[in-house]
């Protein structure tokens, strides 16, 4: 029994559930057997997986759901060894190179290299290229991408790059004027409630459409975290009930609840504890940037509309030094001081003039 | 017994004196002479009674004993001549005032760690309780020898020269055993030695260097120090029997394999039949000699008794200062007539103008050194008595040349001798600037333990100052107002033996508890945001690094509104330190990371999607197609215990003699950037939950000033945070 996510995902273009002139077009670039480099961009769960995985079946066949894991060791030139994990078929290679860290360069030299080297045997039968898909593009280095530029020129009679992230500011323009660029947006509510209502259909549940819209808004249209949330539904309760809980995960809750630790007391001690719980969320895999975004979230919703800017200017602050220093938690910490001391000084104003 | 080892300022000092010497182009016999005399030891009573000590490096002193009360000038003296140096003076052509002028250099030349070796318990540098908890110990596994089978084995470590080996060797003195020490032999003394069998075997003779035969001397001493007792001669009485097996210094390659010294020491424990004593120095450089060789567990098997010594008192240390003082001054009496009867020899000897200046050197410049100088030994030794009387004795030397005039105006007829002696030029050039060097005197490097350096920041001692000193802040900016700081924070670091970006670290993790508003607290984590953000930049952080920890240490002190006033500094009361959490979080998070990647390969998902939306969710599903390794991370990552108070995380105490080592894989930690860290000591084995806490033997029980008390409070505080998060967590 796989999820409901994986096994109801739709596996040629034509019968792909939303965006559907896309489907078309996409469907017309690989008519004639070649396409250029792609660049596939858009939010996380809006299906740029699915519609790549739905192309490369148009252009080999059934072949390419034919997976296997590979286990690369890749030798950087400082001896270093780097293990890496791509899928692939054997038509395509599918690997994230950022996963490498800060070697994500040579993953993608010696990577690209060993499949655009390798010709494929049979091209009378078969395509002459291979496809290699490159996920989370926007993660890689810089040195990264300018590798990846130069290896796109110089193995493009071999092979084919398709480049999957989840925007295009942090690629480097080179790359971007090199690929043809495939945004895929996210599914409108109806869209994903109706994406939903035919997966309970298939499964023979009756999903109420009031339930499927409010799970549809609460996944924030993230048509992958909606059917998890449908299928968390089934698992809660059967037969569904319009108005019932919509599972969260446990770390949403735990950042909620934290969230409230902060607005309710701001004294050290508190900040002690709320350091405890920052370290419990990051143990959890939680990245710290995730959690620096969500605590905003639920931040700003708890105070008054006159901190709203001032606490939303602290938060890139933050985020940004976050994202530029070493050890997040010194970052996280700070912020929390910081709102922590702004809303204790506007409660305390409030009170005064409450008072007078 | 100090002097097992020499210390190398003496060292230096006596090479200073061969230089004058040379240049002097005289009395070489007697420099070399001389030199002898500074550079050993004596050993006497260490190998006095070691009957079976077959090592032959031993052999030229394994005669001579040193007596037990305070020496007086003519036996010492007389004795070190016989033994010593009977040899050199030929050229002497009045032998019974030599002698007798040998006599009272020879006194001076000996080292006053040995001169005054404490020979009671009262004389004795440790603190009362230690000396007791070493007593105990040694009475009851003496006294059990007979009933109790097995060896007994005690570990005492301490910062070096805090008094364990005096201890040691002062207690058995009045338990009435003797003292058998493990020496390491040279390997040119091996070869030669004939108490090996391998060396008669011709064979042998090639890998007579290979790099177990100190571990099987080792071995080998320690079987027959075990087995057979001292031969009886007469006059002994039969008390003497008893005895303990001291081991300070421990064969190389015992350090590359503690495994070795493991095995031997099983071994030992079940055969042995005399308590065995294991003296082992900790440096606070993160050399962890003791940890590596008498791991936790080992010391829990094989049941090791450690007892930790903490750097002697000031208080203590001014005790035994002053009456070295004071005994070398009553000296003086002594020698002073001796230099009057001396004085008129010299002029026809020119040889002796060097000995003359040494003598009147003694005789002059013993005057108790006042108490102020004492006292600033006493700080610049921090907590080595064995430094502290070193420099003191140095430093008397330098008092001499400091109070020259003085002296030759006392004895008139010397007017004429300063100018002929090189010794004076050499001083007095550098007597200028003694006042300001003389903490440079007491010579041993200052420096901080983990734990003091924290406090000594978190803390930040102020000093009130009279308001007519410094301008005063305009009224709009008086809430900066701060008083004069008594720590230097730059130094502070610089001691701790720590790179910055650590030393940061340890301190966020403390600061919450000194801090009682929240503005501060906003202030203070800034500043460290800012140390952080500082050193961001992998290329330019070598030089940005000590800029972090300025930043960082200043601005915590700064933002601590609290103890800005020398005057409301007094409430805040020991808190317990404890051992960041961020670098083993860190690799817990990575580590975690990781794992979910190769786990959940087969869902092609983006690391940060798979760990925020799947693996959550399938925590939520009773999917059943899972395989046990990841059931068991759903289980565990996915799921947050949302009631309790995070359980994980183990406050852990850092106790005030940790080294403050941390276990982290600089890849891991630094995966952003491609720098080395400078201060990443080498890791240790296991993860950081398995550093060892503390020193657990160690009862802190209203113990010396220096030492902090026990930090034992975490469990308790860790158990109110679980109580009072109870408050908003069950809304």
């Amino acid at each position: 029994m796989s999820l409901w996510v994986d096994k109801y995902r739709p596996t040629s273009l034509a019968k792909l559930d939303y965006h559907k002139e896309q489907a078309n077009h996409l469907k017309s670039l690989v008519q004639c057997g070649d396409f250029p480099h792609l660049l596939v961009y858009g939010p996380s769960g809006a299906g740029k997986k699915t519609r790549i995985m739905c192309l490369l079946r148009e252009l080999y066949g059934a072949g390419v759901e034919k997976l296997r894991i590979e286990h690369q060791s890749i030798v950087a030139p400082s001896k270093k060894k780097i293990e890496i994990n791509a899928i692939a078929s054997n038509y395509h290679l599918e690997v994230n190179p950022s996963d490498a860290g800060n070697s994500d360069r040579v993953v993608i030299q010696e990577l690209i290299k060993t499949v655009a080297q390798s010709q494929q045997i049979q091209s009378s039968t078969q395509r002459e290229f291979k496809v290699v898909l490159l996920t989370e593009v926007d993660r890689l280095t810089k040195d990264a991408q300018h590798v990846l530029r130069r290896t796109m020129e110089k193995y493009m009679g071999t092979c084919r790059l398709i480049l999957c992230c989840n925007s295009t500011s942090k690629v480097i323009s080179p790359i971007r004027s090199r690929c043809l660029a495939v945004r895929v947006p996210l599914p409108s509510t109806e869209e994903v409630c109706s994406v939903m209502m035919s997966v309970c259909k298939k499964e023979g549940l009756i999903l109420p459409p009031e339930l499927a819209k409010r799970i549809a808004e609460k996944s924030g249209r993230n048509l992958r975290k909606a059917l998890l949330m449908c299928e968390a539904c089934r698992v809660q309760q059967y037969p569904f009930s319009a108005d019932q809980d919509i599972p969260e995960t446990d770390w949403e809750v735990y950042l909620r609840e934290t969230a409230n630790a902060i607005v309710n007391q701001q004294s050290p001690q508190r900040l002690l504890e709320v350091r405890a719980r920052l370290y419990e969320l990051l143990t959890h895999c939680i990245p710290a940037e995730i959690i620096m975004k969500g605590l905003v979230c639920e931040l700003l919703s708890n105070c008054d509309g006159h901190l709203k800017p001032e606490v939303a200017q602290m938060a890139a602050y933050y985020e940004h030094r976050l994202q530029l220093g070493s050890k997040a938690i010194y970052h996280l910490e700070a912020f929390v001081a910081k709102f922590m001391t702004i809303y204790k000084q506007f409660m305390e104003d409030g009170l005064d003039n409450f008072m007078f | 017994m100090f002097a097992s080892l020499v210390p190398n300022r003496l060292i230096r000092l006596c090479e200073w004196e061969e230089l004058i010497m040379s240049k002097l182009s005289l009395g070489g016999k007697t420099s070399s002479g001389k030199l002898r005399s500074w550079v050993q030891p004596s050993f006497g009573e260490i190998f006095g009674g070691s009957g079976l000590n077959t090592l032959p490096s031993t052999k030229g002193f394994s005669g001579e004993s040193k007596s037990k009360a305070q020496p007086s000038i003519a036996e010492v003296g007389g004795k070190k001549q016989r033994k010593r140096k009977g040899e050199p003076q030929t050229s002497n052509p009045e032998p019974g005032v030599f002698s007798s002028r040998r006599g009272s250099q020879d006194n001076q030349d000996e080292p006053w760690v040995d001169v005054h070796a404490p020979q009671t318990q009262a004389e004795l540098a440790v603190h009362k309780k230690k000396v007791e908890e070493v007593e105990s110990w040694l009475k009851v596994h003496l006294d059990l020898k007979s009933s109790k089978k097995g060896g007994a084995l005690l570990l005492l470590t301490g910062p070096s020269g805090c008094g364990k080996t005096a201890t040691v060797h002062v207690l058995s003195k009045d338990a009435c055993c003797h003292i058998q020490e493990w020496t390491n032999p040279t390997t040119a003394e091996y070869r030669t030695d004939d108490s090996f069998r391998e060396s008669f075997n011709p064979a042998s003779r090639f890998n007579i260097f290979h790099s177990s035969s100190q571990t099987a001397a080792f071995q080998e001493f320690l079987l027959r120090a075990n087995k057979y007792n001292r031969l009886q001669m007469s006059g002994d009485d039969e008390a003497q029997e008893r005895k303990i097996i001291l081991v300070e210094d421990f064969p190389n390659q015992f350090y590359r394999q503690p495994g070795c010294l493991h095995d031997i020491l099983r071994r030992f424990v079940r055969t042995g039949r005399c308590p065995l004593v294991f003296i082992v120095s900790d440096s606070l450089s993160g050399d962890t000699s003791s940890r590596l060789l008498f791991p936790k567990g080992v010391q829990e098997e094989l049941s090791i008794h450690n007892i930790s010594f903490n750097p002697v008192a000031p208080t203590s240390m001014m005790k035994v200062l002053s009456r070295i003082a004071t005994a070398e001054a009553s000296k003086v009496t002594v020698n002073e007539q001796f230099v009057d009867s001396f004085q008129h020899l010299l002029a026809h000897f020119h040889v002796c103008f060097y000995l003359a200046g040494f003598v009147f050197q003694s005789a002059g410049r013993i005057s108790v050194p006042d108490k102020a100088a004492l006292e600033q030994l006493c700080s610049g030794s921090s907590g080595d008595i064995r430094s502290a009387v070193n420099s003191l004795q140095f430093s008397c030397f330098t008092d001499f040349s400091l109070e020259k005039s003085l002296w030759a105006s006392k004895k008139g007829k010397s007017a004429s001798k300063p100018s002929a002696r090189p010794k004076g030029r050499g001083r007095s050039a550098k007597s200028t600037d003694v006042p300001e060097e003389s903490p440079a005197i007491g010579g041993k490097d200052a420096s901080l333990f983990l734990f003091r350096a924290l406090g000594k920041i978190l803390y930040c001692k102020r000093e009130s100052c009279e308001t007519g000193d410094v301008p005063k802040l305009p009224a709009h900016l008086s809430e900066h107002q701060r008083d004069k700081l008594l720590v230097d924070p730059e130094l502070v670091i610089e001691r701790s033996h720590m790179s910055g970006e650590f030393f940061n670290l340890y301190l966020h993790q403390n600061y919450l508890d000194f801090f009682s508003d929240v503005e501060d607290v906003a202030r203070a984590s800034e500043y460290l945001s800012d140390a952080d953000f500082l050193t961001a930049e992998w290329t330019s952080r070598s030089t940005m690094l000590e800029y972090g920890s300025s930043v960082a240490t200043r601005g915590l002190i700064y933002s601590n509104s609290a103890r800005a006033r020398a005057a409301h500094q007094s409430s805040v009361g020991f808190k317990p330190l404890h051992k960041p959490h961020w670098l083993h979080i860190n690799k817990t998070y990575r580590e975690n990371y990781l794992t979910a990647q190769s786990l959940f390969v087969s869902f092609c998902l983006t690391p940060i999607s798979l760990v925020t939306e799947l693996v959550p969710y399938l925590a939520k599903l009773s999917n059943p197609m899972r395989n046990q390794a990841q059931i068991t991370f759903i289980q565990d990552v996915g799921h947050l215990s949302l009631r309790r108070f995070p359980g994980r995380l183990k406050l852990e105490a850092l106790g005030d003699k940790d080294p403050g080592l941390l276990d982290l894989d600089s890849d891991h930690e630094e995966a952003g950037t491609q720098s080395t860290e400078p201060g990443i000591q080498t890791t240790l084995p296991g993860d950081t939950s398995d550093m060892p806490t503390l020193p657990n033997s160690q009862e802190p029980g209203g113990d010396l000033p220096a030492s902090q008390p026990q930090p034992t409070t975490s469990e308790a505080l860790l158990d109110e945070e679980d109580l009072r998060i109870e408050e908003y967590d069950s809304d």
